[in-house]
């Protein structure tokens, strides 16, 4: 072990962490496959590093103490008794044509068991593929690392016991969704997710990762997807979070940027009492380009925290950041983003505009957009702000015989409006919009206008 | 019918804006059929005036009284004035990027109609009005697809107002400068907007710096606002004559009295 500052002094055990490595022991880990020593080494980092608190930096507006302070086990592999399909359900249109995978509780429901075959995606279980080919399973997760974003990642990794493998060998025009239903038995049980999109290079697919619950008790949600864009790929991918109140998610996305690939991807946070998502792209080839939206939806008392990390390596490369956050309620937003552009990274062009609004006196959001620049010829630009209704706005429209309710509905609409019209899937675009506008307030008002 | 009967009546009306006082004692008469330019140097209060009308909420009124067809004006909150028949065209139109332009002149009719008693304009027959209030204005059919005066010019901005007030047909518009940075061509537009909507029963007040636009409507009333209040009044003779001498001898004058 180097001897990194902080490994110095290891922090105390939180009884989480030693369920999780309770839970570890109790694994058959004799194997000395890639997949296992990663998955070991994965426990034992952060065994020594601990899960983050908020003296971690992308931690400090979220406190996990209540979620830490006991163990887990693990959630069920499939639903009490059948999946209720409520309109909640169907975030993509039957004339999309949309081809749906469901995972309970990270479990695969595969039709016809082990492989299924999609239009151009190859579906596999990680289960499966774990015992055949655990080399290549080893290559998709995470570089693994001390970062306090990928902590819960790392917990993940060690622990999953399944996870879907897609392998995206063709130009997917119709939208592929992963149903992640979370259901439980009882109070703390934990669902590791894990799902790993791997795009051949020239093609290209539009993914859509939709969380939902099922029965009264729901695990806690620690999920985790890895994104590999081969050259010249192109991929639309959602997480879209749509659990009740009651719902806490951690979920860990990270990405990694080919020659001249695209990645456009939505974060969209329209549900969960507690929703922590973190992004961390690797734009590592020429020409690689990142979109990334976040719309992130305060409601109640949900707590939304949002972490972005853009780290250009390679030369000509491209990164959009657009968030937008609503709060109201006494909810609080956090979003942080951050644009690394490393040495040799020349002709790096970065944009990071976050944009938040706030509904209530009580409600809080807190943004911060971050740079860090170390390579030259580079165009980076950040922009953040917070505020309320515009009241010169809000008066035009009132001047005009629209009542209140009208008018501030639809400048929240507006707000909004730059993350939805960047969707190119017209039903989920249609659907998020119905989810999100529900939650504010006047939305009877509001569905007139749409 | 109602032609020659007060629509507007202001007695003594006080504002403060930001602990200032800035109208002190506006006294003002408006009938139906007429028109009234109200003119007047910089910060003289003209904007505050028009603003206070529509309902801006944070202005202060200290004192004095605002009747609109004999109801008191004050107690209305904005929406509600506009739904009675009152209409502000902006000096400085705000920009309301994502909010389609025709989605808010069809909400503002709806609200309006709705008032009334009636019902919801058929959207067919609301797309053909525009269209042609817009032809008059001399707008591109793009305007219909742009949010609320996003990317318009100082112009365009000026002619969609008087869209705006076409569409709506208030009973009382007031315009506030709607005449300031616009050319020549796009000043007899806007002009020939204001006077179409020409009636025995409305009226129109017209808050200008100067006396250009009122060669193109022809007002019955000019009357002189500097220092919050209302210093002169007279017949469209008064303005050719401050555009000759300027502001300073109605000031001199009201002095002496």
């Amino acid at each position: 072990m180097t001897s990194a500052p902080h490994a110095a002094a290891a922090p105390p055990l939180s009884p989480a962490l030693r369920a999780f490595e309770a839970q570890w022991l109790a694994r058959d880990s004799t194997q000395s496959d890639p997949l296992t020593v990663l998955r070991q080494n994965a426990m034992q980092r952060v065994m020594r590093l601990g899960l983050p608190t908020t003296r971690d930096e992308t931690w400090r507006y979220t406190n996990l103490r209540h979620l830490t302070s006991h163990g887990f086990i693990d959630a069920p592999p499939s639903a009490p008794g059948l999946l209720q399909p409520t309109a909640s359900l169907s975030l993509v249109g039957v004339d999309e044509l949309a081809a749906t995978v469901l995972m309970v509780n990270g479990h695969p429901v595969l039709p016809g068991g082990i492989d299924a075959f999609f239009n151009g995606i190859e579906i596999t279980s990680l289960r499966d593929l774990s015992r055949t080919d655990p080399a290549l399973v080893a290559a998709h997760l995470e570089p693994l690392s001390d970062a306090d974003q990928a902590r819960w990642a790392l917990v993940n990794t060690a622990l999953f016991v399944d996870g879907l493998y897609l392998k995206v060998t063709g130009k997917v025009k119709t939208p592929l969704v992963i149903l992640h239903v979370s259901t439980a038995e009882g109070a703390n049980h934990i669902a590791h997710p894990r799902v790993i999109i791997d795009a051949v290079p020239g093609s290209s697919a539009t993914i859509i990762e939709h969380h939902v619950e099922q029965g009264t008790h729901r695990p806690l949600c620690n999920s985790a997807t890895h994104v590999a864009a081969g050259r010249d790929s192109k991929l639309e991918h959602y997480r879209v979070f749509a659990t009740s109140a009651g719902a806490e998610h951690i979920d860990s996305l990270t990405l990694r940027l080919g020659g001249n690939s695209l990645i456009k991807q939505f974060t969209i946070a329209l549900g969960g009492g507690l929703v922590r998502t973190s992004l961390e792209a690797d734009l590592c080839q020429p020409g690689a380009h990142l979109d990334a939206y976040s719309l992130l939806v305060g409601h109640e008392a949900r707590h939304v925290d949002c972490v972005n990390i853009a780290t250009h390596s390679a030369r000509e490369t491209r990164s959009r950041q657009t968030a937008r956050a609503i709060a109201s309620g006494t909810s609080r937003v956090v979003f942080n983003s951050k644009v690394i552009v490393n040495a040799g990274a020349a002709q790096t062009d970065s944009q990071q505009s976050c944009r938040g609004l706030l509904l209530s006196t009580t409600a809080e959001i807190d943004t911060r957009p971050q740079l860090e620049i170390r390579a030259d010829e580079v165009k980076c630009s950040h922009g953040a702000t917070t505020g309320r209704l515009d009241p010169d706005m809000l008066f035009y429209m009132l001047s005009r015989g629209l009542d209140r309710e009208t008018a501030q509905s639809l400048l929240v609409y507006a707000f909004l409006a730059d993350v939805l019209t960047g969707m190119s899937v017209p039903s989920a675009r249609s659907a998020i919009e119905d989810a999100l506008i529900a939650q504010l307030p006047d939305s009877q008002v509001l569905n007139k206008f749409r | 019918m109602d032609k020659g009967t007060s629509l507007l009546k202001i007695t003594d009306l006080s504002v403060r804006v930001a602990g200032k006082d800035i109208l002190k004692g506006v006294n003002l008469e408006v009938r139906r059929g007429e028109i009234h330019a109200i003119m007047g140097p910089n910060g003289s209060g003209k904007s505050t005036l028009a603003q206070v009308l529509a309902g801006r909420a944070d202005y202060e009124v200290t004192g004095g009284s605002v009747t609109f067809e004999g109801q008191d004006l004050l107690a209305l909150p904005a929406e509600e004035r506009a739904r009675a028949g009152l209409f502000l065209g902006f000096q400085y139109p705000v920009e309301i990027p994502g909010v389609n332009n025709v989605y808010l002149l069809k909400a503002a009719l709806n609200a309006k109609r709705k008032a009334a008693g009636q019902p919801e304009v058929d959207a067919y027959e609301f797309l053909a009005l525009i269209k042609q209030k817009m032809k008059l204005m001399q707008m591109s059919e793009s305007f219909l697809s742009r949010g609320v005066n996003e990317g318009f010019s100082g112009g365009e901005k000026k002619r969609n107002e008087v869209l705006q007030m076409l569409v709506l047909e208030p009973k009382l518009a007031i315009l506030d400068e709607t005449d300031s940075g616009l050319d020549i061509d796009a000043l007899k537009i806007v002009s020939m907007g204001v006077n179409s909507l020409r009636d025995p029963n409305r009226a129109v007040v017209l808050v200008t710096h100067y006396q250009r636009l009122l060669g193109y409507i022809v007002p019955d009333h000019v009357h002189v606002l500097s220092g919050g209040r209302i210093l002169k009044s007279g017949d469209r003779s008064l303005a050719l004559e401050l555009e000759r001498r300027g502001y300073d001898w109605v000031q001199q004058e009201s002095k002496v009295a």
